[in-house]
């Protein structure tokens, strides 16, 4: 197997609207971006991987093929991604692979999504929840939220967390966006601001909730020979996990010492491919899927940045802030930063690369060697872990 | 905020055929899609009567449809009206539509290649079908200023002979 390098990352702002653009046209932005960023040209690019996640958010059942050739890539090779929230990370995933098994040298992955051309939130809402199971579940008025209820209030069962330890992470993460001029939405906010927000379905508040964003996301791969005509000092992936879970709510096991095991799944062999047995150590900063804030304190037990039933205690300990022992989510993660969908995974990877070329302005991680990225979705049916390091 | 219509098939009762359940369902998004940068388009037809297409400050290609930047320098484009006269590339009638238009058939669709654009696009035509060839000259017609809604269908293409 090849080396895969990233070469070049670039991305729009995120917000709620970007009334004024189109969905190509954000994709192209960051299209842009990214080709500056390494300076390379379309005629670098054989061939693009498209992550984009929801047919009825871009009203169209093919909004890739809407993109490749407005971006001037007509006869090169394109193909599509879609895998709810970790459409990004499997994304990232397939490109890896065309680059990694010599198919192409030079690989673009563009994420995008727009998502509220749907009328309003609920129908859009809606339309996620199309990914339910169509014969049983498609009816039974399933919400995102209580996708992840289940593991957060059996976390708040066997480890004591509580609502208030969920807060600080709203805290935390919009905190953090406001070192970020990309973020969507950055802001100064208390614990006790989380608390008086309205409940969606308890534990969860309002403001425990991840963003839905509009914006896009591209970097580009290359393998160790192709990398080398690039102007940025290449960047490594040196690990790839991927995991599924079942599609049915009810059918998962969420009550083990691993509440999300998919996500370790995932981990586990992203870690043994990257050669990581201590990821605590590896792992100098992460952006990960803080769909809700509780599920951000189960993510530090899964992906082993603290012991089992720590993960309110590490945060409460400092552990995941900009100056802790391992920074989770210095953009502003979903909670603070973006949720655009399919641009999500892709924009996680582009911001680790920035970490460890030194590049992330306000949020820049001290001495930062080594990412991780992880994302999930599908109503937690589908998980990508990718870990980034310097050369 | 408006919810889901009691109307909708999602709501109705299932049915039973030869021992096989069909359950009713209903996919139905309404959509406030922003047309972006594209706007100026959507407002010189409904307000103007106007077709813009756009042109490359580089290499002077002509985009219509329009595009807001072009792909082949990367630099973004210039509105420019369109004469609304071109030459016919393709049509066909249509009698069984499996669209909202199937209370319209019979209808005529073709492509129409605009005076100094690039590309050809695809458009309503209204004439005689017999009467129509590939290479004929056509132009455009708008909808009174009343009738038109925005959409692409306030402007169709008849001959210009």
């Amino acid at each position: 197997m090849k080396k895969v390098a990233v070469v070049g990352v670039g991305n729009t702002s995120f917000k709620a609207r970007h009334l004024d653009k189109t969905f190509p046209r954000l994709a192209y932005e960051s299209v842009k971006a990214a080709m500056e960023d390494a300076q390379a040209t379309r005629d670098d690019i054989e061939s693009v991987v498209y992550s984009i996640y929801n047919d009825f958010f871009e009203h169209s059942g093919m909004p890739d093929y809407h993109i490749h050739y407005l971006l001037g890539l007509a006869r090169k090779p394109s193909i599509r991604v879609t895998n709810g929230g970790a459409t990004g990370g499997c994304a990232i995933k397939a490109a890896f692979a065309e680059v990694a098994s010599g198919l192409h040298d030079v690989v673009m992955v563009v994420g995008v999504e727009k998502a509220l051309d749907v009328a309003n939130v609920v129908e859009m809402v809606k339309t996620i929840m199309y990914a339910a199971d169509p014969f049983f579940e498609a009816h039974l008025g399933a919400t995102p939220a209580g996708s992840y209820n289940g593991a957060i209030l059996w976390h708040m069962e066997k480890y004591g967390t509580t609502e208030e330890d969920m807060a600080r992470v709203v805290v935390k993460n919009k905190g953090n966006a406001l070192n970020n001029p990309d973020a969507h939405s950055p802001m100064k906010i208390t614990i006790d601001e989380v608390m008086k927000s309205p409940y969606v379905i308890r534990p969860l508040k309002i403001l425990d909730h991840c963003l839905s964003s509009e914006g896009a996301a591209t970097i580009i791969l290359a393998s160790e020979e192709a990398a080398k005509k690039f102007k940025k000092e290449p960047v490594w992936i040196t690990g790839i996990g991927a995991s599924t879970e079942s599609a049915r709510q009810a059918e998962r096991d969420d009550t083990g010492i691993s509440l999300l095991p998919a996500v370790r799944a995932s981990a586990e062999s992203a870690y043994k491919m990257a050669g990581i047995s201590e990821p605590a150590k590896a792992i100098d900063v992460a952006e990960i899927y803080d769909s809700f804030s509780g599920v951000e304190i189960i993510l530090y037990e899964e992906l082993g940045l603290c012991d089992w039933g720590k993960g309110a205690q590490f945060l409460k300990d400092g552990g995941p802030y900009m100056e802790g022992e391992t920074p989770v989510n210095p953009s502003g993660g979903l909670i603070g930063g973006e949720h655009a969908i399919g641009a999500t995974g892709v924009y996680q990877v582009a911001e680790i690369v920035r970490q460890i070329r030194g590049e992330a302005g306000a949020r820049q991680v001290k001495g930062a060697h080594c990412g991780i990225s992880q994302s999930m979705g599908g109503a937690r049916g589908a998980y990508s872990v990718t870990i980034v390091c310097e050369g | 905020m408006k919810l889901s219509n009691e109307k909708d098939l999602r709501f109705a009762p299932m049915k039973v055929e030869n021992e096989i359940v069909l359950m009713p369902d209903c996919w139905k998004v309404d959509y406030w899609a922003s047309m972006g940068e594209l706007s100026r388009f959507f407002m010189e037809v409904k307000e103007n009567g106007r077709l813009m297409g756009t042109k490359c400050p580089e290499c002077s290609s002509i985009y219509f449809w329009p595009r807001s930047w072009c792909h082949e320098c990367y630099v973004d484009c210039e509105w420019v009206e369109m004469s609304g006269k071109g030459k016919l590339t393709v049509f066909g009638k249509v009698e069984i539509s499996l669209s909202d238009l199937q209370k319209e058939v019979p209808y005529i669709q073709g492509g129409v290649h605009l005076e100094g654009a690039r590309y050809a696009v695809a458009v309503c035509i209204r004439a005689n079908y017999e009467d129509l060839y590939v290479g004929m000259p056509v132009k455009v017609e708008f909808l009174p200023p009343e009738e038109r809604t925005g959409r692409i269908r306030d402007f169709y293409f008849v001959p210009d002979v």
